[in-house]
């Protein structure tokens, strides 16, 4: 899949960007806050409705971007794209809200069309499929779970658009649940009838659960296939690397969502207790973590730096590979500086990996004397400066 | 915008900007305009107004019955001797029984629950009509109860609960399809709306 065209209007520091774009590699360089990270941003934003950067959607509308004719600044983010079934028109418009008398608030309203249709945010997620590469990955290895959670989530949700959906009426589910269970333990109520209570919570939390944690589960194997070699041929090492699912509670055989959701059922039963003193859902999804593992070695927790960097990296081209043995169909790939954070041997795999045929990249550098000549030769440059691209 | 309306404006026409600004969807300027209006209009106006609103706090009750609001005991359909007294339709709000009697096509009774279950917004079981629901359908010749809750999460998981406690009673429960609007497009519904009107669908 590729990006033909990427247009941008008052979107971070680009008041006004019309980009066609090569479906081969492109490098984007240029001094910092140029404007460089920002168009990969943008692609990120139109892949997966969120920005890898920013919580608030307003923050994305140029600071200097005005009302016109009484309409609120306003940002957009439109692209023309080419998938194996045809083409594509992309478009965000993320447009700052006023309150009565004219100011500024600090919402934003988000429109989304897929072509020039309006549709749903949750629609746009997976129309165009990017993996984005950033030296802040590493928390992948070294962060929290949530950041392992979020990276299977990105990873299914632009495969499966029923994943995507099945994960935000989860998460809004457990907000629900959780609400429930916090006004009894504060004894706001009391806790009469709880089963019949939180029947529905648990029926509709435990059957979107079970959906998540088997493609989840399906997710993690398929990963472990391909990111054994990778990781070997990126570290040097002759171990592979082991990813695990690891859930909060047990599965024991369950491995299909029908059966899966049976056991996280029984499991909320044994657990009524305890979620009814801490107040919250303690089990599902929403509470696993994935562990990463060579030899008998965790390398989330005692791994060198290297090898968490070589761990990061592998998951990332993992991601790619996965996307595109499922969908027949490679990701574009978008490398934000991220040749400079690399050793020699590191960074020739991802060189390579960006070179398959029918591969797109973006990537930004600062310097150009990270490459090597002969590969500045093979790709189109595009200087970036101060929200122009030249 | 409080602060100066008191500094600037006279106490009484203050009052009422601040009144007309705690509306909802009223902002601090409608709230002036309108109160501006009302100070260069007829006496007359602003007084049947003021009654208007008065009247409505002071005789507007809720049906006995049903929970629908009426003057007086009981709401017109409770009154009504035409009415099938053998069916409850179940909704959240007065203004559904509005939008169901637009339609013509139900002849039976109601009830309203004034809500939907809502944790996140702290409303529970015991805030809504449930328990004089079942005591309605205990004590009167009820053989049917259609569950009319919006088709969102919260009127799904009071639908739940309802059915929970009304499957023991031995009346027939129902709930109205879901699908596809008239005079729509297929190609244009979204996939859940698409979805349903396929699981709902009959035999012609």
């Amino acid at each position: 899949m590729e990006v033909t065209r990427l247009s941008l209007r008052d979107f971070r520091n680009y008041q006004h960007l019309d980009l066609p774009l090569s479906p081969e590699i492109t490098l984007l360089y240029g001094p910092n806050a140029a404007g460089k990270t920002s168009v990969l941003e943008a692609l990120f934003y139109l892949a997966t409705t969120r920005s890898p950067r920013v919580g608030a959607d307003r923050e994305l509308v140029r600071w200097e971007a005005e009302a016109e004719a009484g309409v609120p600044p306003f940002a957009r983010v439109f692209a023309e794209i080419q998938r194996l079934t045809g083409h594509m028109r992309l478009e965000v418009i993320v447009q700052r809200r006023t309150d009565e008398d004219g100011q500024l608030t600090n919402t934003a309203s988000k429109l989304v069309r897929i072509d020039r249709r309006p549709a749903r945010a949750l629609d746009l997620v997976g129309q165009l499929r990017v993996v984005l590469f950033t030296p802040a990955d590493l928390v992948l290895v070294d962060g929290p779970p949530a950041e392992r959670r979020r990276y299977l989530d990105i990873t299914l949700s632009q495969l499966d658009p029923h994943y995507v959906r099945t994960l935000a009426h989860y998460q809004k589910i457990v907000q629900q649940r959780n609400s429930l269970l916090r006004a009894w333990r504060e004894r706001r109520r009391s806790p009469r009838a709880v089963d019949d209570e939180l029947g529905y919570w648990d029926q509709e939390m435990t059957a979107a659960a079970g959906y998540l944690l088997a493609e989840r589960l399906r997710a993690v194997g398929e990963l472990n296939a391909l990111v054994g070699p990778l990781f070997q041929a990126i570290s040097g090492g002759t171990t592979p690397l082991s990813i695990d699912y690891l859930p909060s509670l047990a599965l024991h055989e369950a491995r299909d969502a029908g059966s899966l959701a049976h056991r996280l059922m029984q499991e909320l039963r044994n657990h009524r207790r305890d979620e009814l003193a801490r107040g919250q859902t303690l089990l599902g999804p929403h509470r696993d973590d994935l562990s990463f593992t060579v030899g008998a070695v965790n390398l989330g927790r005692y791994g060198s730096r290297g090898q968490q960097r070589s761990v990061a990296l592998t998951l990332k081209l993992g991601e790619a590979a996965l996307m595109r043995q499922r969908a027949g169909d490679a990701p574009v790939l978008l490398l934000d500086d991220m040749l400079s954070e690399l050793d020699a041997q590191r960074r020739a795999h991802l060189l390579e990996a960006v070179s398959l045929p029918g591969q797109q990249t973006l990537l930004t550098a600062t310097d150009l004397a990270d490459f090597r000549p002969e590969f500045l030769t093979k790709i189109t440059r595009l200087r970036v400066e101060e929200g122009r691209i030249y | 915008m409080t602060s100066r309306s008191e500094n600037l404006v006279v106490e009484p026409v203050a009052r009422l900007i601040d009144e007309l600004a705690r509306l909802p969807g009223i902002g601090p300027k409608t709230a002036s305009r309108l109160t501006f209006f009302l100070l260069r209009a007829e006496a007359e106006q602003t007084r049947t107004l003021a009654e208007a609103i008065l009247a409505m706090r002071a005789q507007v009750t809720l049906c006995r019955r049903c929970y629908n609001i009426t003057v007086g005991e009981l709401c017109a359909v409770c009154t009504s001797t035409t009415r099938d007294q053998s069916k409850i339709c179940v909704v959240e709000e007065p203004l559904d029984v509005l939008a169901i009697e637009r339609t013509g096509a139900y002849r039976g009774l109601y009830h309203v629950l004034h809500g939907h279950i809502a944790p996140l917004e702290g409303i529970y079981r015991e805030d809504l009509k449930i328990d004089q629901l079942i005591a309605r359908v205990r004590s009167e010749p009820i053989d049917e109860v259609i569950l009319a809750m919006n088709p969102n999460t919260e009127g799904e998981a009071t639908a739940f609960l309802l059915l929970k406690d009304l499957a023991s009673l031995g009346v027939r429960i129902t709930r109205p399809a879901r699908g596809l609007p008239t005079g729509g497009d297929l190609e244009w519904a979204d996939p859940d709306t698409l979805g349903s009107a396929f699981e709902g669908r009959r035999e012609l």
